[in-house]
């Protein structure tokens, strides 16, 4: 297609695709300092099996002890607990201990970490309130009227979720400690943000390019004028979406293929991303639906392709409108950060104040929180009902800019 | 000049002004808004705030050790009038809680006690006891004045021994320059944003749409481009200066002028190579927002001197701008004189950002003088 | 007054112009070639924005690049293309212009007007450019070459979308222009400049064919051109003998104008040769090349 090649031959797009992603393999590497400890999490599944039951705790035990009356021998010392032992270990006794005695007892204690947080789940669970996370929660953001009464009535629905995936299960099985090493946000927040803000400079760049080309090139008297006319308009729209898609498949595989490669995610696919050591802050993750992590992440994957077209989409409507490229370009920049903070102009005693929040800013950059409950955009159909209304919305948008640009004098 | 003035009209047209209008109000509530209307924010940085300026009243800028001890004399009779409120409110003394000593130390021993703590820090926030944690953190973070928070190098090791040597230790209560910090860098990042779209397509412009061979012609000539690259500096220091205005006029608001007088080096957290006071700290962070927005300018008018088109001119900003937010506000701005860098660093970065733009500005300028004008 | 000195412009291993000898007095000047032939490169030499590989151009005497500024004032340039602001009114773009030639604004603003009266744009001076056709445009172009009173005229392609009627307006307003300055007109038009040039340069292989009067250039031709008639059919064996210049269809039969410069047939009928026989004779063989 030749309106593809106009980008794909610009040095300047490819010569920025590269930049971006060498950054991202840099920002992975980068913080791999842990990929070796979370390995254990594989060790764990392959030996005791994805779910944690009680059977399986008390054999993990067992294992633990058996390896701690070993060390203790070999020590020459008394503790409870691994833990204890580190605590009290001095840089003189660190060091009297073999490279490889040492990383046993690292290892040793990061199992002993996940067995108690393990052991402890149904206790952390029962202390959950998710009625009074809500109640918090409109403290909080100072929230009144129907947006209080909305805000709370997600939290009761939240509520008999979590029942439901308290009774499932789902929270327990094996996944990397969040408090510890914060792989969710890692891979969703820190990589996926960073993936979804590189793409879309260079969507909005590629897609203002080809729309706004033949009059920056001034050619438009030419080409629009040719058999195909302004209809060549609905072949810069396809390849517009073309290059936003390779654009965003690419960036996407090089970066999660390294992230992948980086860290071994191998045996953790099928754990339920709600699962208990899924919890990094004050309150676990808690999707809506039983999805596991690998799902989670074709889901996530799904949000930033479609978010990333709506983007493109807009972009044409834009750049076939003010027909000048650097105004396109700084146009959508200016109204993604517009959209972003529109909730924050809102009553917040209105529901307006969560309408607003269904807009394409919030849904991409707050991705790491997608089909997840709680917060102010943790409505079960947030995810489906913005990617919905954005579409119509960009269709229409397009639409009527497309038909004013056929009825447009070319100058 | 009239030229220079004609060049400027290409610039701040009403179109392009009004866009920066939008493009301020959005970064504005983006990033400024929240440094102005939550400060403090909350508490105890509320208190630190008051507390700060009560300091400076009673011993000026500088405490000494006589005047520390009135500090904590002071402290002692405020922690009598929390003892006497404590008492007069039975729930406490029920809860075996009989003076300020054992709320503060016993506070985590049970439920009944933390519920008692929160209803008076979090749901009755009585400034008193506030300003007792306030006061004491203080009193805390002067006795252990000899120890630096980080693990320092020789080099900062001792710039630190020589300002406690003259006596400068950290003594006030860092919200004021904290919350300025953030400011200065979000300014910084608007500015920033500002100058850039305001003068990258000038000069790519013109020469898109062929005006270069009347312009070249005409007596002027090619020293035009010269006239072009003032007329762009002037715009872009004209738009800084009005926004910096503009933006500081809201910063008053912030009520920080108590604390102008202040060595930074005074405040908690905040070891620095120099020792200005607050207001020629602010004015340093003003210089250097001029500093970096005119090498921007300058940046910008160079890649617009040379790229073929408005996608290229973006696209080669973006990794420019990239490396500014994701460090270079950091170091240039909000740690422009901290002993967090080296101290050679910060000017010397300043130096080659400054040489590579001038430099690459004189070495376009003297190509435009040979350059075939032919596209 | 203007002399151009064994000037030689290359872009790479593309030659333009090779070994250009020129001498321009006042009076007016067309310069006639083909597209691609190098016109345009000439006159930017002339006009200092491209700088002569080999060579130089002297200005009574003087480089035109030494003397800069001085040069330039003196010199009053239409571009082929040429850029405007949109929003800018003829009268505040030919003031923007004017600011750059040197000239002050309380100078400038009658000079302005009158220009734009002569230039029949008078009643527009204060509308925004972006709505005018390419004729007013170039008119307000031609207004702006003439602002600072040029001692050289350099004009590329300035009759480009003008009607008949500005055309003849404006071989006018140049025979007029031409009696004390020296002009430099140059087109492929040649009915543009056929009356009214005193000398015409012609450019063939990137080198100077001719620098001559109307007159002479013709008569490189005399008893060369002949018209004769014929049926359709036989046109196109006639074709492959003969250099034609032009055919018409009059009465059924064709009329050709063609060039033959041995003994003519008796029923051909000997014309006078015209400059655009010399142009289409000389130029037989080019394909139009890309112009600049």
């Amino acid at each position: 297609m030749y309106e593809c090649r106009k980008v794909i031959q610009s040095p300047i797009f490819l010569g920025l695709f590269l930049l971006f992603s060498v950054y991202n393999i840099y920002l992975i590497v980068s913080s791999s300092d842990h990929k070796e400890e979370l390995k254990i999490v594989n060790e764990l599944i392959d030996t005791y099996g994805r779910d944690i039951s009680d059977t399986s705790l008390a054999q993990l035990d067992q294992d633990i002890q058996k390896e701690m009356t070993q060390l203790k021998r070999s020590a020459g010392l008394e503790f409870q607990s691994v833990h204890e032992l580190l605590e009290n270990m001095s840089l003189e006794e660190q060091e009297a201990y073999s490279q490889e005695q040492w990383n046993q007892i690292q290892q040793l204690a990061v199992k002993e970490m996940y067995f108690n947080t393990a052991r402890s789940i149904d206790e952390s669970y029962a202390e959950i309130d998710i009625q009074a996370t809500g109640e918090g929660e409109v403290r909080m953001y100072g929230l009144s009227g129907s947006a209080a009464f909305y805000l709370l009535q997600e939290y009761e629905k939240l509520d008999k979720r979590f029942e439901e995936l308290v009774k499932n299960g789902e929270q327990k099985q094996w996944f990397f400690a969040g408090k510890a090493y914060f792989m969710h946000s890692f891979l969703f927040q820190t990589v996926f943000r960073h993936i979804i803000i590189e793409s879309l400079l260079l969507i909005v760049l590629a897609t203002a390019l080809i729309t706004a080309y033949e009059f920056e090139q001034k050619t438009q008297l030419l080409i629009f004028s040719t058999k195909r006319g302004r209809k060549l308009m609905k072949d810069k729209f396809s390849a517009s979406i073309a290059i936003a898609l390779f654009t965003m498949i690419f960036l996407l595989g090089i970066t999660l293929g390294t992230f992948f490669i980086v860290f071994d995610y191998s045996h953790v696919w099928s754990t339920s991303i709600s699962s208990a050591f899924n919890w990094e802050y004050n309150f676990p993750y808690i999707a809506w639906w039983d999805i596991s992590v690998g799902t989670f992440l074709w889901l996530a994957a799904g949000i930033v392709l479609a978010g990333g077209l709506l983007i493109s989409c807009l972009t044409f409507a834009l750049a076939t409108v003010v027909k000048n490229s650097y105004i396109a370009f700084a146009g959508i920049s200016l109204f993604f950060v517009a959209v972003l903070l529109l909730p924050s102009f809102m009553s917040k005693s209105s529901i307006l104040f969560f309408i607003t929040g269904y807009n394409l800013s919030q849904l991409l950059l707050g991705i790491s929180n997608s089909f997840m409950g709680g917060g102010l955009t943790g409505s079960r159909n947030y995810e489906w009902l913005t990617v919905s209304c954005w579409t119509l919305i960009a269709a229409g948008i397009c639409f009527v800019a497309y038909r004013r640009f056929t009825k447009t004098d070319i100058g | 000049m009239r030229m220079i003035w004609n060049e400027m009209k290409k610039i701040l047209t009403w179109r392009m002004l009004t866009f920066l209008l939008l493009v301020n109000a959005v970064l504005y509530f983006l990033l400024i808004s929240f440094d102005i209307e939550y400060f403090p924010n909350g508490r105890p940085a509320l208190d630190g705030y008051r507390l700060g300026i009560e300091m400076i009243e009673e011993y000026g800028v500088q405490m000494d050790e006589e005047e520390m001890l009135d500090f904590r004399r002071q402290f002692e009779s405020r922690k009598e009038e929390a003892n006497e409120y404590l008492q007069a409110h039975p729930e406490f003394a029920e809860a075996g809680i009989d003076d300020y000593e054992e709320l503060v130390t016993s506070v985590w021993d049970n439920e009944e006690r933390q519920n008692l703590h929160s209803q008076i820090m979090h749901e009755q926030q009585i400034d008193l006891f506030w300003e007792l944690q306030e006061r004491s953190r203080l009193i805390d973070f002067h006795d252990t004045k000899e120890m630096i928070g980080f693990e320092p190098n020789t080099l900062q090791q001792t710039r630190f021994d020589e300002l406690l040597n003259e006596g400068k230790y950290q003594a006030y209560p860092e919200v004021v320059i904290q919350n300025f910090k953030e400011f200065i860098v979000n300014v910084g990042i608007t500015i920033l944003f500002s100058v850039v779209l305001l003068i990258s397509p000038f000069i790519l412009k013109d020469r898109t749409r062929r005006l270069l061979d009347l312009q070249y012609t005409s007596k002027i000539g090619r020293s035009l481009y010269k006239t072009k690259l003032i007329a762009g500096i002037l715009s872009a220091g004209l738009v800084i200066t009005v926004l910096l205005a503009f933006y500081f006029s809201l910063y008053a608001q912030n009520g920080t002028s108590p604390y102008f007088g202040l060595g930074v080096n005074a405040f908690i957290a905040n070891l620095t190579w120099y020792d200005p006071t607050f207001l020629q700290y602010i004015w340093l962070c003003i210089l250097a927002i001029y500093v970096i927005g005119l090498i921007f300018t300058m940046l910008a008018m160079s890649v617009s001197s040379v790229v073929p088109n408005f996608v290229t001119l973006i696209g080669i900003q973006i990794p420019l701008i990239f490396v500014m937010l994701l460090m270079g506000f950091n170091i240039l701005l909000s740690h422009i004189i901290s002993v967090q860098s080296p101290q050679w660093l910060v000017p010397g970065l300043y130096g080659l950002l400054g040489i590579v733009s001038v430099g690459l500005l004189i070495y376009l300028m003297r190509r435009e003088n040979f350059r075939d004008i032919s596209e | 007054m203007l002399v151009v000195k064994e000037v030689s412009k290359q872009y790479g291993d593309f030659t333009a112009l090779r070994d250009i000898q020129l001498e321009f007095e006042t009076g007016l000047y067309g310069l006639l070639a083909p597209n691609g032939a190098g016109k345009t490169t000439l006159i930017k030499m002339l006009a200092t924005l491209l700088y002569p590989t080999k060579g130089e151009v002297l200005y009574n005497g003087n480089n035109i690049i030494d003397m800069d500024s001085c040069y330039r004032e003196l010199l009053g340039y239409l571009p082929q293309h040429f850029g405007y602001y949109k929003n800018y009114s003829p009268k505040q773009y030919l003031l923007y212009l004017s600011a750059l030639k040197g000239i002050s604004k309380k100078e400038a603003l009658p000079k302005i007007i009158e220009l734009l009266d002569k230039v029949a744009l008078g009643d527009v001076m204060n509308k925004k450019m972006k709505k005018f056709s390419g004729g007013m445009v170039q008119r307000v172009g031609i207004a702006q070459a003439l602002l600072n009173d040029p001692k050289i005229l350099i004009l590329d392609e300035p009759t480009a979308g003008l009607d008949p009627k500005e055309r003849a307006r404006f071989r006018n307003l140049l025979t007029d222009l031409a009696r004390s300055r020296l002009v430099i007109v140059s087109t492929h038009i040649v009915s543009d400049i056929e009356s009214i040039a005193n000398e015409i340069i012609m450019i063939k292989n990137q080198q100077i064919l001719y620098k001559d009067s109307v007159e002479t250039i013709c008569g490189t031709l005399d008893g060369a051109v002949f018209e004769t008639s014929m049926e359709f059919e036989q046109l196109e064996s006639f074709r492959q003998n003969y250099v034609l210049l032009s055919e018409k269809q009059e009465y059924g039969k064709m009329i050709v104008r063609f060039i033959h410069k041995e003994t003519p047939l008796v029923d051909w009928l000997p014309v006078q040769p015209q400059l655009e026989d010399v142009f289409l004779y000389e130029y037989r063989d080019e394909t139009n090349g890309t112009g600049q």
